[in-house]
């Protein structure tokens, strides 16, 4: 293998795994907060995508994409909420609250998916790049969309993070993750944090449609593949911390990164689903994760 | 131990028998092949709905790779019959062993995970498979599926001919198959395995059950049908493509499941035609169909977690409730002939518990006797004793709620002991009677006995017959009766006509003129009191009946049939009593379940003597 190809390789493994590193942290954060797995999650990022399409795209309304891309997050955000007083929010007290919102989150999602198709209709569409051009150092080639897209990535993974740890709303967020009961006896409004942590959850999963969005064409159905790669992440890192997941999505995207040069582009995906089901029969609880019986 | 009995035995096989028979002559009424079309599509998805509701009601196993093993069966068709030459009828049949055996596979990483993680397996086992399918496109097809797959036929018939009619009967052949299949898997020693996994693992498998081989099992028990279905399914429409594993389908089924109702199997067969006609009728809405039946599972999980299934019960329960108060209605009003069998005065008494039906001989100045009834009896059955004690004593009975001509109450206040010993109270104290001796038969032995516990009357006298008194429930249950009975029954909501002919003749008479309006009062009885009298058990306290009996202050006899059914005598005679007249139970000689009936001098003699005894005994303390 020459350096350029190994280059190549790496680079398109970091992409990769920037864009699930965003698309599983919003999963996790769903996860270890309201200990539900969002199937809707999917739905989420073909939903960012179209909605940044419909606001940037010069055959809609044409805003810039910095302006799209806020606007986006905003409209994530409070579907992200809506979805939750109607498909998690009825359960919550339920027992078996973690199937049953399996099966509403997978309804959810295929209602998001349809409603997609019908506003959007079933053509391919695609947002414009976010910059043109590439920057070549003798054989190796890096986009600057690529570029701008790493550092956005790190940029939101960064803020989620800082906000998480150091904001108010934040620390209340993990203190309701952490201890429900012991967050309500503080005077926390639990219902209203579990409500923005679903919609900060959407937000991220907006954006990585977003930028999906920025580099290969749009269907409804396009969140569906993101998704079981965000789930074989979270499961391979574990939600032990904020960020296992975002270490695991780098490992899993050079992974298939390499699998694809290696196995070829059809049998990548086998291999990371294979890699799935066998971290899962020896270490449940993910890469990074402490031992931990159920959620 | 839970009542069970065979289908042939239940009200349910007659709709299966009818809905059968519906689907046999359908084909040869509507000719269309259309209709036939999207009947064999329900057929099929009925087949795979209720093959998961196996794994998934039955074994709580959330085996979301279900899908692919329908998948399995239509590539194991695909290849068997098209690419190697197979018999096409060989291959559905392999289709269903590949199927099991691919389920082995998926039972490996599930018989280590629990909860949401065999959810995940199981999808990324799925997806697996589909990528296998997808990748390996020199034997799939890949994306483009195979096409122009080999057709069933006998002889030289194709089954496609004559408007589709083979496919029609041989997709209703193996759903019946199918059904059979399920009935019998439930029903074995495999399926109570499964549901005892389900509802409490750690006890299943302290009591000797090996989960692992369980689950393995039940997850292969459930892909037999499915990937044979598929291998129909792609007989029928020769086409293998890997749709099949996308989430339109599978959400499809997911609405069949939980429409239906998940651990019923009958729930999903209705639920398969009713979807799969409603998503047929909506096909041409384009996308609106999913967005339709996506809204549908949504709103039965919140609104109805029970589904169709539990929506007929209820709409059951409602009809039965109006078919028995209408009942009580209709013979309120035959007061003459009841007065005329006791010779006592009837009159309704409204109570906290609704309207009461009372029966009274109304002498004010002799002692008072109240006599309380059995389970899905009613007053008139102690109309011998209202003859031969009416001389010497006034005596009292009322029809329980939902019993005899008494009012339908609601049965969550209304239907258990508690409840009755109140009612007791509220009659008695509208007689303006403060001291009583009571007999109470079956379930009215245990109203008598908490009525004594709750103390706001003076009982002088307490005789029981057909109770056997109870410290632990449920384990005393067990010891106190005799669970190959009838008894079985008295838990039981709605009866055929051979359980309520079975119920009463162990509990009260076997079928005779004399007894036939006991039989007839059986049928009256809204079949919520039985559940709700036995659900709601716990509400008593027992070991404060058994108090009253140890501690022996009260007179106490207990006057049992010797051929009583439903007793274990020798734990009744086990029991510690401080007071029992003649320092025993005493045994009826040929006495069934209701020995006051069937033996009646015997047993008039018998209390008589008791109630003699207890009230010298009254007079001794009074003096």
């Amino acid at each position: 293998m020459d350096p350029v190809t190994l280059f190549s390789i790496i680079k398109g493994g970091i992409v990769l795994g920037a864009l699930y590193a965003l698309m599983a942290t919003g999963l996790s954060l769903v996860w270890t907060t309201l200990g539900i797995f969002n199937f809707a999650h999917g739905a989420f990022i073909a939903l960012g995508a179209y909605v940044a399409w419909q606001f940037s795209a010069t055959d809609a309304f044409g805003w810039p994409l910095a302006l799209g891309i806020i606007a986006t997050s905003l409209v994530m955000f409070a579907i992200g909420a809506f979805l939750h007083l109607t498909l998690v929010k009825p359960f919550e007290r339920r027992s078996d609250v973690v199937l049953i919102t399996v099966i509403t989150t997978l309804a959810g999602s295929a209602i998001l998916e349809n409603l997609l198709l019908v506003i959007w209709g079933p053509r391919s569409k695609q947002i414009p790049k976010m910059a043109e051009g590439e920057l070549a150092i003798g054989g190796f080639h890096l986009a600057f969309s690529e570029i701008i897209l790493l550092v956005l990535v790190l940029a939101i993974l960064v803020g989620v993070g800082a906000f998480l740890r150091y904001s108010r709303p934040g620390r209340a967020m993990r203190a309701v993750s952490q201890n429900r009961e012991a967050a309500q006896l503080l005077g926390l409004n639990v219902p209203m944090y579990f409500a923005l942590v679903l919609g900060l959850s959407a937000v991220t999963a907006g954006l990585a449609g977003v930028f999906i969005g920025t580099i290969r064409f749009m269907n409804p159905a396009m969140g569906s593949e993101p998704l079981m790669k965000a789930l074989i992440v979270v499961i391979f890192g574990g939600v032990a911390r904020f960020s296992s997941p975002i270490y695991a999505a780098f490992i899993i995207g050079l992974l298939e990164a390499f699998s694809i040069y290696f196995v070829g582009l059809y049998w990548a995906p086998a291999v990371l689903f294979f890699t799935m089901i066998v971290v899962l029969l020896i270490k449940p609880e993910g890469l990074f994760g402490k031992y931990q019986r159920t959620l | 131990m839970r009542y069970d009995p065979p289908i042939h035995k239940t009200q349910g096989l007659l709709p299966l028998i009818l809905a059968f028979a519906v689907l046999v002559l359908f084909p040869f009424v509507f000719e269309a092949t259309y209709f036939r079309h999207v009947l064999i599509l329900a057929f099929v998805f009925a087949i795979v709905a209720t093959s998961w509701d196996l794994s998934l009601g039955y074994g709580g196993l959330f085996n979301f790779a279900h899908v692919a093993l329908f998948a399995v069966g239509i590539y194991t068709y695909a290849i068997l019959a098209k690419t190697l030459g197979f018999s096409p009828w060989l291959s559905i049949l392999a289709g269903g062993g590949t199927a099991a055996f691919v389920a082995l596979l998926i039972s490996l990483p599930v018989l280590r995970l629990d909860g949401v993680y065999v959810i995940l397996v199981t999808i990324a086992f799925g997806q697996l498979i589909y990528l296998v399918v997808v990748s390996w496109s020199d034997v799939t097809g890949g994306t483009s599926g195979m096409v122009t797959l080999p057709t069933l036929q006998i002889g030289d018939y194709r089954l496609s001919k004559d408007g589709r009619i083979g496919y029609y009967f041989l997709g209703l052949g193996l759903l019946a198959a199918n059904l059979a299949f399920l009935y019998y898997v439930t029903r074995s020693r495999l399926g109570r395995a499964a549901v005892a996994l389900r509802d409490n693992k750690y006890y299943a498998i302290a009591r000797g059950i090996s989960e692992a081989r369980t689950r393995a099992l039940t997850l292969m028990a459930s892909a037999v049908f499915t990937g044979i279905a598929g291998a129909f399914y792609a007989a029928y429409l020769r086409v293998a493509s890997p749709d099949a594993f996308g989430m339109g389908f599978l959400t499809l089924l997911l609405s069949i499941l939980l429409v239906g109702g998940t651990g019923t199997i009958w729930g999903p067969v209705v639920a398969a035609f009713a979807v799969s006609i409603l998503s047929e009728w909506l096909a041409g809405f384009g996308a609106w169909q999913n967005i339709v039946i996506a809204l549908a599972i949504v709103l039965v999980v919140v609104f109805y977690p029970g589904g169709l299934w539990a929506a007929l019960q209820e709409l059951r329960e409602v009809a039965d409730n109006l078919r028995s108060s209408a009942i009580a209605r209709l013979r309120r009003r035959e007061t003459a002939t009841r007065e005329a069998m006791t010779s006592a005065q009837e009159r309704m008494l409204q109570t906290s518990h609704g309207l009461i039906s009372v029966a009274d001989t109304g002498d004010a100045d002799k002692p008072a006797l109240l006599l309380l009834h059995g389970n899905s009896a009613c007053k008139e059955a102690f109309h011998k004793q209202f003859r031969s004690f009416a001389d010497s004593y006034r005596v009292i009975s009322f029809d329980y709620p939902g019993h005899g001509v008494s009012a339908n109450a609601d049965p969550e206040q209304s239907y258990n002991i508690s409840a009755y010993a109140e009612i007791a109270e509220e009659v008695l104290a509208d007689c303006g009677v403060s001291e009583v001796s009571i007999f109470g038969w079956s379930l009215g032995g245990y109203v008598a006995m908490e009525l004594t516990a709750r103390d706001s009357v003076t009982v002088t006298a307490l005789a029981i017959s057909g109770t056997p008194p109870l410290n632990m429930v449920p384990d005393d249950f067990g010891r106190g009766y005799n669970p190959d009975s009838h008894l079985v029954l008295s838990g039981k909501q709605y009866f055929s006509r051979t359980e309520a002919t079975n119920y009463a003749n162990s509990a009260t008479a076997p079928i005779s003129e004399e007894s036939a309006f006991l039989h007839r009062n059986l049928r009256r009885t809204d079949g919520r009191a039985r559940v709700y009298a036995l659900s709601r058990l716990g509400v008593i306290d027992w070991p404060r009946q058994m108090r009253i009996l140890s501690e022996g202050k009260i007179p106490f006899a207990i006057l049992n049939g010797s051929d009583d059914p439903f007793l274990n005598h020798d734990y009744i005679a086990r029991l510690k009593y401080g007071n029992i007249w003649r320092g025993a139970p005493q045994d009826i000689p040929n006495g069934r379940h209701a020995p006051f009936f069937n033996q009646p001098d015997h047993f008039d003699l018998a209390l008589f003597a008791f109630l003699e005894h207890a009230r010298s005994l009254d007079m001794a303390r009074q003096a």
